[in-house]
């Protein structure tokens, strides 16, 4: 299976669930800034988890099918459309060779998952196929998509997306009634992060600490894949100590010398020296993928137990859903 | 002709650990994220300390926990990544939460590592030309500190240099070791791009730009070599624990070693 890209949109990578094995050399996580769409997109087709994906920032992209496709695409960023038609996210779907798809604009959020049965096949790179942006390797040639790309998928399929294409295989598009709606598995309220207190979290005035927990904090204009810088009141350090460099991880909310905050992300640097209020719990990493400059969100402390026994749970209920997928269609 | 070995295995020093570690066995370790820990060895950067890390890290890979994923060695700590769904699920180690399995490993092994001696890493000469048209700054930090160029090449080549952490970007190494004589501010305004393999100062540290970046280090002088290549088994030429001597190369050499990298 293959596309063209015909219009890339703002900044349109592949990646997957990241490069784990180099932090010690300096090598960024990377990986879908919003893991958890990544993954339904590629549930939808059969894929493993793990599998690359082109990540979209919002929309204003779009991609001729070269041939017969099985996709699948998640994400808040914006819906894929075939002339007037709307395509619905979060299930697989059949696009026959020659059509046009467009990406158009939805509001709520900022990226969006596409997958393709097999995965798209771009080399590994010390061991993932994300791309590196900060040292240009990985993914498409260590670079963001650009017009006339030509993406192929990876020819070995599942069985499970040999048994979608073929129900789904049609002269026309067509896709499944059924879907994996990632809602399900999130809070309502998606502007509210669950964090464990950070590190340092002692080494600021304990108002601070309350405003942190209290009030509203909104993104700036300095946000990319590397991390949010936050507009707020200002974090007052009462501890002057410098912070001797540690490691540091997506998710992170550091504070730096004015009092500001940046919350980590996918692409952020292995080490740090601002001392952290905070860390954003694993299972609600993925919504802060989906915020933009402009929206406020609240920031809300749970216990580090609880934070593991709600990743666990919702990793519990990934692997259900794709027991649930193996017993209907295999 | 041109004797440039980047790596030279022998002369590594043996430590017993035992002289290193303090009495108290109990390690500071905290939850880093729902994923990792960290262990603090300190709060001070020492030799000491990068050598009991580094020790730690070489014993924690080659006898990992189940799931055990990565570890990043920083100045003063050691931070650990594992897999919480394979880590809970394992009944090798006690505990009901993760972090009490994985802290639980890593406070036994710490005792065992009293017993054991350790290799401190690697030389590592990096060859650098400090010829000013590569070290665009080099006369000006002679003449802060009132030197000639030749005595601040002199100073710089002739110590020899620790690898305390690798972290800001792929490849890049904190090196501990400079002399303060050296130490100069970064420049006031920094440049928009400054090629990969320049050397540099910014207040008391030296260091190598890896790949090319904006940057307000005081530029001395380049090495041909590449400090971060995909292409490499190990990427990054430099890991911590390593040491580092910088051996000052002619602008002939540096051509020449430049061609084969």
């Amino acid at each position: 299976m293959k596309i063209r890209i015909l219009r890339p949109g703002l900044l349109s990578t592949i990646q997957d669930m990241g490069r784990h094995h180099f932090l010690s050399q300096g090598v960024p996580l990377s990986g879908a800034m919003d893991s958890l769409s990544a993954r339904i997109a590629n549930k939808a087709v059969g894929n493993r988890d793990d599998q690359a994906v082109i990540e979209f920032t919002y929309a204003d992209a779009g991609f001729m099918a070269e041939t017969d496709l099985l996709i699948a695409y998640a994400g808040d960023g914006m819906r894929l459309q075939c002339g007037p038609q709307i395509l619905p996210p979060e299930r697989p779907i059949f696009i026959p060779a020659g059509t046009i798809v467009q990406l158009v604009h939805n509001s709520t959020g900022v990226h969006t998952y596409l997958s393709v049965a097999g995965g798209w096949d771009v080399p590994e790179v010390l061991g993932s196929k994300s791309t590196c942006l900060a040292a240009s390797f990985g993914g498409f040639n260590g670079r963001p998509l650009r017009a006339d790309d030509v993406l192929s998928s990876n020819g070995h399929i599942s069985d499970i997306a040999k048994s979608l294409f073929e129900r789904l295989k049609n002269e026309q598009v067509n896709f499944s009634k059924w879907s994996i709606p990632t809602a399900l598995l999130l809070p309502s309220n998606r502007k509210v992060i669950r964090v464990t207190l950070g590190r340092e979290a002692g080494w600021f005035k304990s108002q601070s600490v309350t405003d942190f927990f209290s009030t509203p904090y909104q993104l700036n204009r300095h946000c990319n894949r590397m991390g949010f810088h936050l507009d707020g009141l200002e974090i007052i350090r009462t501890k002057k100590d410098e912070l001797i460099s540690t490691a540091v991880t997506p998710g992170a909310i550091q504070v730096t010398g004015n009092g500001q905050m940046i919350l980590l992300m996918a692409d952020c640097q292995t080490t740090g020296g601002y001392p952290r209020i905070a860390q954003v719990a694993s299972v609600d990493l993925p919504l802060c993928g989906q915020l933009k400059p402009g929206d406020s969100i609240y920031f809300n402390e749970i216990s580090r137990r609880e934070a593991e026994v709600l990743y666990l749970k919702r990793e519990d209920e990934l692997s259900k859903l794709t027991t649930a997928l193996k017993s209907i269609f295999l | 002709m041109f004797p440039a070995p980047k790596t030279v295995n022998s002369d590594k020093k043996m430590v017993a650990m035992k002289t290193l570690l303090k009495s108290d066995p109990k390690l500071p370790i905290y939850s880093l994220s729902d994923n990792a820990v960290t262990i603090e060895f300190g709060r001070e950067i020492s030799e000491g300390i990068l050598e009991i890390i580094t020790a730690f890290d070489q014993s924690l890979c080659q006898t990992p926990f189940p799931r055990f994923i990565a570890s990043v060695p920083a100045y003063t700590s050691l931070s650990v990544f594992f897999d919480p769904v394979r880590v809970i699920q394992s009944d090798e180690m006690p505990g009901a939460a993760c972090f009490e399995k994985v802290s639980g490993y890593l406070s036994q092994l710490h005792e065992k590592l009293e017993n054991t001696t350790t290799d401190t890493g690697n030389i590592v000469t990096i060859p650098v030309c400090y010829d000013p048209e590569f070290g665009l700054d080099i006369i000006d930090v002679a003449k802060i500190h009132k030197l000639t160029v030749d005595a601040v090449i002199q100073l710089h080549s002739a110590a020899e240099y620790n690898v305390h952490m690798i972290g800001f970007m792929p490849g890049f190494a904190y090196l501990g070791g400079m002399t303060d004589s050296l130490a100069t501010p970064r420049k006031g305004t920094p440049r928009s791009a400054v090629p990969a393999g320049s050397v540099g100062i910014a207040g008391k540290q030296t260091g190598i730009y890896p790949l090319q970046t904006p940057g307000g280090w005081q530029l001395i002088g380049q090495t041909p070599v590449k400090l971060f290549n995909v292409n490499r088994a190990q990427p990054s030429l430099l890991k911590a624990g390593d040491r580092l001597i910088f051996k000052p190369i002619t602008r002939l050499e540096f051509d020449h070693l430049a061609a084969t990298e």
